[in-house]
């Protein structure tokens, strides 16, 4: 037998199994799930953002035809135990806000829940929503995060002595204080020294379907909770621990089919705990659907993020030093696993990117605000400070005379493994590799004489770098710190008499294909179809424990967990034919699954269907190998020795109207290390939608706050997603390199991808606007404020 | 208040007494049962996901209300496929993997299927301006792109 399974359908063109029930309306998403007398929760929320709560009056709403109950703060505070609560809080020392799922005291963010309804029908709920008066004495409103990090007096929590949730410093480790000093000498010293502040605006990566769940309890059964999640297996931890139901009684299932998450699923939020308490408390079903308008007044808010880059570099163009000091906003920082901070925190991790930094001076603060808290957002934390990086690698280049891509290529990390000055680890690959391919697709020589000749004609055309080094799936190493929770991923694979296999997984997709990617890699494992094998996630009554779908852990993690339970099994499936068929001198080894069939590989005439062996050892259990049992099931735990990494450039190419400050993007080409893929068209379905969601990001999205916290920006006429008419053609191209520590070569995709975008895009419109010597250092990309630099750039050249 | 309506859904006759506030989108989701509609907006019309043909036309189930569609026909994403087989816009965008999450993915069929009968021959600049009434947040729409060209040109 062979454990290296094969390659057939690793790699092969396969249409996804999941689409045809999505294609034709049967998908089931949280919200089209029922269960026959289900009472509908609404949510009231704060119409301040920082306000004393003086009173919260509900007779009228209670009143209601059709109320069933109506409860505030004060009314659960003594029944749920208020979080944090371990299993969702990091081991990282920080200050952990307690909260309630209904504001307590006062209100701390515009949106935040003050009180809930549950009612017969859903009309009925929303019209007693608006019967509920709350009377607010208003509290100076906290919005910017650095005077929110001087000022002490006027504070977003009370209890606590400032604003400041987490701080931390990210190189040099014992030795910090050295470590600075020397950096501080090599800045004294450098050639060329470029200092820069870095400004990213409140987006994230809102999902188009919003966020729901649908319980029931039985005394005797205790909770079933469908909840619309990425991390099933925590949120049942955390319910048990906040509601003190022991955990055996609870049941958490992320539908099937999830609109999208892209991180936002990823947190255990308020609502969850209070439909879980009420659905206790009254005995019947509840469901909550989230509003739009909900959704993006509490959640899906991140990227809020300041950087002060330096940088110290020789005349001849290598990097000596980066500092940095970080400052971001958090919000109010209440949201289980990542209380608004981990997203800067792994920013910061990430801030060194692919460049091999000989030392450098990391630091962070994090403030609270009276704003939604962040959540993540795929590129987590990294899409500000990839930004800052690939503006400020431009900026140095263009310090030393050096052609920006030329200057990448140079300080590129050459040799792998490597650990960066923050300490991540990047396992494999060949950065060069993926870099020179970048580069024979996009002709950087021809196009600086066609921008050349343009500008003569009064055309600005300009060309843009980025790279990415992203995570491949997030190890213990770095998960149990950062969000105690493992890094492994787990499968079971269960092959049924009928020789059909499920495999069983605890994470919890949302559109990245886990269905077909697995049953190509488990189908090429025993040489049988993807058709005859069937993926269940998300349910944690079924399924092995996982820490969710977070950090792209299915290319990495799962599919190798799921791999090497097949290779177990196939060993016991070899171990019974060399017994059945009395085969000498054979080992495991031996035996070649392919077509549906197990070949001894030495003497091709013996045999046996695949569907024959599993038969036999499942159903006829006796005449067994010594020491053998029947049934064809085994759980495996894959974790790789260190974290594992991807890698890609990206190159963007403009043309913008100086007259306007439009700018129209001509091209947009990548180049992937993800590692070997298992279906092409799901790993260029990443990268397409990634990339478009970094420029939607950076062109299009903002979530506003104005002076009293009252957001703006709660329904996407104002908050601007892109369309399919103001995005280009994306052209990805692949340089992999397979990954050694997974058995398949595959590497985790997709999550990190999108940061190298708004880096790359405003790099080629200030390369197009050279001459008039503009860079930007903040996002998002409005023409307007393009237009008013061109305007500045001329006045100045005027003067 | 409530009001009789008479709403032939899929060439299946739904008559009801229903609140007159009570949204289309919601009489197909809740009285009708089917739940391939999808509500991705505050009922703005922005987002495309309830997408539905009355009297052949693509609407936004949520812009309507149930008692505008009294005695119309409505086609939802559940009517698409004829007697099991897929139509060559479903097919495509199997083919051309054109959807992840497959939230976005009913309005956007039921759109692009009006949309390719009106204009069969479409460029891929037409593709996108029709497209516009329709968000997607996984895609970055080019499979939308090339699934909607492809059945085109199937069609022809």
């Amino acid at each position: 037998m062979s454990t290296k399974p094969g390659a057939n359908w690793v790699g092969a063109k396969f249409n996804r199994k999941e689409d045809h029930r999505l294609i034709t309306g049967k998908g089931r998403y949280l919200a089209d799930l029922s269960m026959p007398g289900a009472l509908h929760l609404v949510f009231v929320r704060s119409e301040q953002a920082h306000a004393k709560i003086k009173k919260i009056e509900v007779s009228a709403a209670k009143a209601l035809p059709g109320v069933v109950m109506v409860v505030t703060g004060e009314d659960i505070k003594t029944k749920i135990k208020p979080m944090p609560q371990p299993v969702v809080q990091p081991a990282l020392a920080a200050n952990y806000p307690k909260h309630w799922p209904l504001a307590v005291g006062k209100v701390k963010f515009h949106g935040e829940p003050i009180a809930a309804i549950v009612a017969r029908d859903k009309y009925v709920a929303a019209d007693a929503a608006e019967l509920v008066r709350a009377e607010y004495e208003p509290l100076p409103y906290i919005g910017d995060p650095e005077k929110a990090l001087a000022d002490k007096s006027n504070r977003v929590h009370d209890e606590w002595p400032d604003n400041v949730i987490f701080q931390m410093t990210f190189t040099g480790g014992a030795e910090a204080e050295k470590n600075d000093a020397e950096v501080d000498r090599i800045f004294k010293s450098a050639d060329v020294v470029v200092r820069q502040r870095f400004k990213t605006h409140r987006c994230g990566v809102t999902p188009m379907e919003t966020r729901g769940a649908l319980m029931s309890w039985d005394d005797s059964d205790g909770l079933t909770a469908y909840i619309t999640t990425q991390r099933p297996h925590i949120d049942r931890l955390a319910l048990s621990d906040i509601l003190e139901i022991p955990a055996e009684k609870i049941r958490v299932i992320a539908p099937r089919d999830q609109g999208g998450g892209f991180g936002v699923k990823a947190p255990f939020y308020r609502e969850p705990m209070l439909v879980a308490y009420l659905t206790r408390e009254l005995k019947r079903p509840i469901r909550w659907v989230e509003s739009r308008q909900e959704h993006l007044m509490a959640v899906s808010q991140e990227r809020d993020q300041i950087h002060d880059i330096e940088v110290a570099a020789s005349k001849d163009g290598k990097l000596l030093a980066l500092r940095n000091r970080g400052v971001a906003d958090c919000g109010d920082g209440c949201e289980g696993v990542y209380w608004g901070f981990l997203m800067p925190f792994l920013g910061c991790v990430e801030l060194p990117n692919a460049y091999d930094w000989p030392i450098g001076d990391v630091k962070l603060k994090v403030a609270v605000t009276n704003k939604s808290a962040l959540s993540p957002a795929r590129a987590f934390g990294e899409f500000p400070t990839r930004f800052a990086m690939e503006r400020v690698i431009d900026m140095v280049a263009k310090k030393c005379g050096m052609e920006p891509a030329d200057f990448r290529r140079k300080n590129v990390v050459k040799h792998l493994p490597h650990t960066s000055i923050t300490g991540e680890y990047f396992d494999s690959g060949d950065f060069v590799k993926v870099w020179d391919n970048l580069m024979n697709q996009v002709d950087l020589k021809g196009f600086r004489r066609e921008q050349e000749a343009a500008r003569k004609q009064g055309r600005y055309l300009g060309i843009g770098f980025g790279l990415g080094v992203e995570l491949s799936g997030v190890a213990s190493e770095l998960l149990v710190p950062m969000e105690s929770q493992p890094g492994y991923g787990a499968a079971t694979v269960r092959i049924d008499p009928r020789a059909k296999v499920i495999v069983f997984e605890g994470d919890a997709p949302q559109g990245q294909g886990h269905e077909t990617t697995v049953a190509q890699a488990v189908a090429a494992s025993f040489g049988i179809h993807p058709n005859d094998i069937v993926v269940t996630t998300g349910d944690t009554g079924t399924t092995p424990f996982g820490s969710g779908t977070i950090g792209a852990r299915a290319g990495s993690y799962f599919v190798s967990a799921a791999v090497m339970a097949c290779t177990e099994l196939k060993r016991k499936i070899a171990r019974f034919m060399i017994h059945d068929l009395k085969v000498e001198n054979a080992t495991m080894d031996d035996f070649e699954f392919a077509d549906g069939d197990i070949v001894f590989k030495k003497n091709s005439n013996i045999k046996k269907s695949f569907r024959e062996m599993v038969e036999r050892i499942i159903m006829a259990p006796i005449n067994m190998p010594a020491g053998e049992s029947g049934g064809l099931e085994h759980t495996a735990f894959f974790e790789a020795a260190k974290p594992m990494i991807c890698f890609n450039a990206d190159c963007a190419k403009v043309e913008i109207d100086i007259n306007t400050g439009q700018f129209k993007i001509l091209s947009w080409t990548t180049s992937e290390d993800v590692g070997q893929i298992i279906n092409p068209q799901i790993v260029e379905g990443q990268m397409q939608g990634a990339v478009v969601q970094g420029l939607s990001n950076a062109m299009f999205e903002q979530f506003v706050y104005d002076e009293n916290g009252q957001q703006l920006t709660a329904d996407f006429e104002n908050y601007k997603l892109a369309t399919a008419a103001d995005v280009p053609e994306i052209k990805v191209t692949h340089a992999p390199t397979p990954c050694p520590h997974t058995p398949l070569g595959s590497r985790g995709i997709g999550e990190g991808r999108p940061s190298s975008v708004p880096g790359t895009i405003s790099n080629a419109i200030c390369d197009a606007l050279a001459p008039f010597g503009i860079e930007i250092t903040e996002l998002p990309l409005r023409p307007n404020q393009i237009w008013q630099k061109i305007q500045a750039a001329k006045k100045k050249a005027a003067d | 208040m409530n009001k009789t309506v008479k709403i032939t859904i899929n060439g299946e006759v739904f008559e009801q007494s229903v609140p007159v506030r009570m949204l289309l989108s919601d009489f197909i989701r809740e009285v009708a049962s089917l739940t391939g509609t999808h509500i991705g907006c505050t009922y703005e019309g922005v987002c495309g996901a309830c997408t539905v043909q009355v009297d052949g036309e693509a609407v936004k189930s949520c812009l309507m209300l149930a008692s505008q569609a009294d005695g119309h026909n409505v086609t939802t994403i559940e009517g698409l496929a004829k007697d099991g087989k897929l139509s060559p816009l479903q097919q495509a965008f199997n083919d051309h993997h054109a959807l992840q999450c497959g939230f976005c993915t009913p309005g956007i069929l039921m759109n692009m299927d009006e949309f390719l009968k009106v204009n069969p021959n479409p460029t891929d600049d037409e593709i996108r301006t029709g497209l516009v009434g329709n968000l997607c947040r996984c895609t970055g729409y080019a499979h939308i792109i090339d699934a909607v060209r492809d059945a085109a040109k199937r069609a022809r």
